[in-house]
């Protein structure tokens, strides 16, 4: 069991569920590979359906795989040691609700194999982390849901796991919710801990995560890293300018409002003309704004291949 | 995980083994059991006993109230003809230790429905279920006695006296001491023996207590009748009341009743009875 | 903090998981009304023992002492079934089960932990039960110790209903379960007439399969000693103890059948 074990490796997994009164079949994960790297932030997106929330529960041994082999640090995750490895919340968790909040979180110490004054400390100490510090007394029935995902995120890394396992943990949470999570996981990753996220959000993967794996209707179409996916150069530039009137400039306008219009240009050059077109005309330059070629572009220009070639 | 289901198979095996050995030992147990479970081919108390799921007793206990409340009240004229079903097949299928339900039934047989045969049968089968009971071989033998069968009532007398932890005075009244006179007096004495001894249990003496007072309304009345007899012979009219055979020295005292009360006297028919007779009275 | 040192992480001691999924279980089923119940028997059998004292001919107290046995087994099943079919069903349904066996603890040990915890409720059912009936019995000059080996063999027939709700709570919905459940209790306690239709039936093949079939279904009556204890009966040496055994080697084969059937189960909500 070396430092170079991959966190998890999926081989080939394959999971099929059959349909209502035994007719039919459908095959939720086709043949999936996949490998997560110790200390990386990876993100399992996909949009609904995909297979994503399957392929989790098959990572943590809540479902066996039709075919295929999955292994955590090397281990089946039948195997408990490897369970004491992870830390896992699922998506729109449901907590006992009459449990305060220290003792939900006492209860799954004492699950994870916490000790005593030790599971005390660590309690605390990741309420505190989580921002719940002040709430240990509370029922968890009185929880707003973004509290209840905090403590949710608390059960998942009171007892320092390697890989922590989260099924769309943004879903659900206004913005600040979601950058205290974004947050959360990036604070996890320098301490040394794997992160595997899914998401059908793609905005929220490309701000954080080493790598991706992209699943559609239960296969993997893409995977690697943001760089290795996504042009790094820029597509184009919106730019807001103010005092001139649209017809003049020799671009496309985007939107027009009261006192600003946006504009779109190509490349670097025409930017330069633009600019130069602007300042002729007595106008001002608000903003520039260069687009890049983002997670959600490269998506959907996957999905529209793979519906031509089949 | 082949290791994991080997020590599962294994555990499986073990506790099948164990059910299996404990289970029959249990039945070789419970075949020494005194309860009899053997079941009488009548539908009832087999179907009763069937649909009780294990609450029995608490059936058995339920019928006999409702039993009670029944021959209580004295409407129907055919309800006689159920007592021995009810009390003897059904309730005691259910039960087959309910000793009230035996001899309340054998009481209502013999008291109220004048069926000795039926009473000594239901006390027979009680006693057959429950050998170690004093009681309903006594409360039998007493029956045989009143009825004039007096060869059943030397048995029964023989097999109460020979219950270990029967009282002194059931072991006295072995075969020999019957006369034909005297002999309501005689029992009276022998079940007020009972009643009064400190070591009977409560529901003994509860019982013994109704056999007292029933002995003793029937035992006054026999001499109340006789001394109006006498009157009548005597002076060639019947009483007017009880207090004027007082007043004319044939009594000592007004007679009273188990509970305290004054006989009553019809001057019509010249019959004296008992003010309260129930048998179902507490 | 980094990721090493996996092969020393501690895996939780067996009890320990055991015990704190039994409290757990236990802390929610003892929100589940199951005390009014409680309150409710208590009340009816003070009014009942005053209400019986009008009504009946001879012996009160063996009246009182058959209607608390009674009681006290019927409301125990039926709280061991209501409650025993829901325990793992609703763990699936509401997926606290997702975060709970994503941590290191066995499948058996949850099952187990599910049926120490509602047994500890059954228990503490029987005895504030038993000490109402006590009360209202010793009030009356009859001492209740009689009923105790009846009492234990209650408790007993308990954890055989509740294994069974266990199994099938595993295997199907909480109606289904229920069903089931209640006809293995039905089963158990009509055991009896087998060895009956067995002297009746002809043929070697017959017989055996009379055999087969008694030997399989769980004999609930032998843990029956109702009668037995109100009338103060001797029982045979030893008869408590192999009653007791049975029942539990009995609820543990069950058991055993409801880890293996949980270990198989897909959570697919």
């Amino acid at each position: 069991m070396g430092e170079n074990t991959l966190a998890i490796e999926i081989r080939g997994l394959t999971k099929a569920f059959r349909g209502h009164l035994g007719i039919g079949r459908t095959t939720v994960v086709k043949g999936l590979d996949l490998e997560v790297r110790r200390g990386e932030v990876f993100g399992l997106l996909g949009p609904n359906g995909a297979g994503k929330t399957t392929s989790i529960k098959m990572m943590l041994g809540l479902l066996r795989p039709d075919s295929g082999s999955v292994k955590l640090f090397g281990r089946s995750p039948r195997d408990p040691q490897a369970r004491a490895m992870i830390g896992f919340l699922p998506e729109n968790p449901y907590f006992y609700d009459y449990l305060t909040a220290s003792e939900f979180l006492d209860f799954y110490g004492r699950l994870q194999g916490l000790a005593g004054a030790n599971r005390r400390r660590r309690v605390n100490e990741t309420l505190r982390r989580v921002g719940l510090a002040g709430h240990e007394n509370v029922a968890l029935r009185k929880f707003s849901k973004g509290m209840i995902q905090r403590v949710g995120l608390a059960q998942a890394i009171q007892h320092s796991p390697e890989l922590v396992v989260l099924d769309e943990p943004m879903s659900g949470l206004d913005p600040v919710g979601r950058r205290e999570v974004r947050d959360l996981i990036l604070n996890l990753r320098d301490g040394g801990t794997t992160v595997c996220f899914s998401s059908h959000i793609l905005q929220d993967a490309e701000m954080i995560c080493d790598r991706v794996a992209i699943l559609k209707q239960g296969t993997r179409i893409a995977a690697g890293s943001l760089n290795e996916l996504i042009e790094p150069t820029v597509r184009w530039f919106e730019v807001s300018v103010r005092g001139v009137q649209a017809d003049l400039l020799q671009a496309e306008v985007v939107s027009e409002s009261a006192d600003a219009l946006l504009v779109r240009v190509t490349d670097a050059e025409h930017l330069a003309r633009l600019i130069e077109a602007v300042k002729v005309h007595g106008g001002d330059v608000v903003s520039v704004w260069p687009r890049k070629d983002s997670l959600e572009d490269f998506f959907l220009r996957q999905v529209r291949e793979v519906r031509d070639v089949s | 995980m082949s290791r994991g289901s080997t020590t599962m198979v294994l555990l499986v095996a073990v506790a099948l083994a164990l059910s299996a050995v404990s289970g029959t030992r249990l039945e070789r147990l419970a075949g020494v059991r005194v309860e009899s479970q053997e079941l009488l081919y009548l539908p009832n108390g087999d179907y009763l006993k069937a649909a009780s799921l294990g609450q029995a007793p608490f059936l058995a206990d339920v019928i006999y109230l409702w039993a009670i409340q029944f021959y209580a009240s004295y409407e129907r004229e055919d309800r006689f003809r159920y007592v021995e079903h009810i009390f003897g097949s059904v309730i005691v299928t259910l039960d087959p230790h309910y000793i009230d339900a035996y001899w309340m039934g054998a009481m209502i047989l013999s008291v109220e429905a004048h069926d000795i045969d039926g009473a000594l049968r239901l006390l027979d089968r009680g006693m057959e279920r429950n050998p170690d009971n004093w009681m309903l071989p006594w409360i039998a033998a007493w029956e045989s006695y009143h009825s004039g069968r007096l060869e059943d009532a030397v048995h029964y007398f023989d097999v109460a006296a020979n219950i270990p932890g029967a009282p002194d005075s059931v072991r006295r009244m072995k075969a020999g001491l019957l006369g034909k006179t005297g002999d309501t007096r005689k029992a009276l004495e022998l079940w007020l023996e009972i009643y009064n001894d400190d070591e009977t249990d409560d529901r003994s003496r509860g019982i013994a207590e109704r056999q007292v007072r029933r002995l003793k309304h029937r035992a006054d009345i026999e001499d109340l009748s006789r001394i109006i007899a006498d009157f009548v012979a005597r002076t060639g009219r019947r009483p007017t009341s009880i207090e004027e055979l007082v007043e004319a020295g044939d009594l000592y005292s007004l007679p009273l009743d188990f509970d305290g009360q004054p006989y009553l006297y019809d001057p019509l028919t010249g019959v004296a009875n008992v003010a309260d007779g129930s048998l179902f009275r507490d | 903090m980094s990721g090493g040192l996996e092969s020393t992480r501690r895996l939780p001691r067996i009890d320990a998981a055991i015990r704190a999924i039994a409290l757990n279980t236990f802390r929610e089923a003892i929100r589940d009304r199951v005390l009014y119940l409680l309150l409710v028997f208590a009340l009816i059998l003070i009014v009942v023992s005053q209400l019986l004292s009008l009504l009946t001919v001879g012996d009160e107290e063996k009246i009182i002492a058959d209607m608390g046995l009674s009681a006290i087994s019927i409301f125990g099943v039926l709280t061991a079934v209501f409650i025993g079919v829901s325990l793992v069903f609703k763990e699936i349904e509401r997926r606290t089960v997702y975060t709970l066996l994503a941590n290191p603890v066995r499948r058996w040990q949850f099952l187990l932990g599910k049926f120490v915890g509602l047994m500890a409720v059954l228990l503490m059912n029987v005895v504030l039960m038993s000490i109402a009936l006590s009360i209202v019995l010793v009030l009356r000059g009859q001492p209740p110790w009689d009923l105790v080996p009846a009492l234990f063999l209650i408790t007993i027939e308990l954890a055989v209903v509740t294994s069974f709700a266990l199994l099938f709570s595993t295997l199907t919905n909480p109606i289904l379960a229920a069903v089931w459940t209640f006809a293995s209790y039905v089963a158990g306690h009509l055991a009896w007439s087998l060895p009956l239709l067995r002297d009746k039936v002809t043929g070697t093949i017959g017989k055996w399969v009379c055999d087969a079939v008694y030997a399989v279904m769980p004999h609930l009556h032998r843990l029956d000693i109702k009668a037995d204890a109100v009338h103060g009966l001797p029982l045979p040496d030893g008869y408590v103890w192999m009653a007791a055994l049975y029942g539990v080697s009995y609820a543990a084969v069950i058991l055993l059948l409801a880890s293996v059937a949980f270990e198989r189960k897909d959570f697919n909500r």
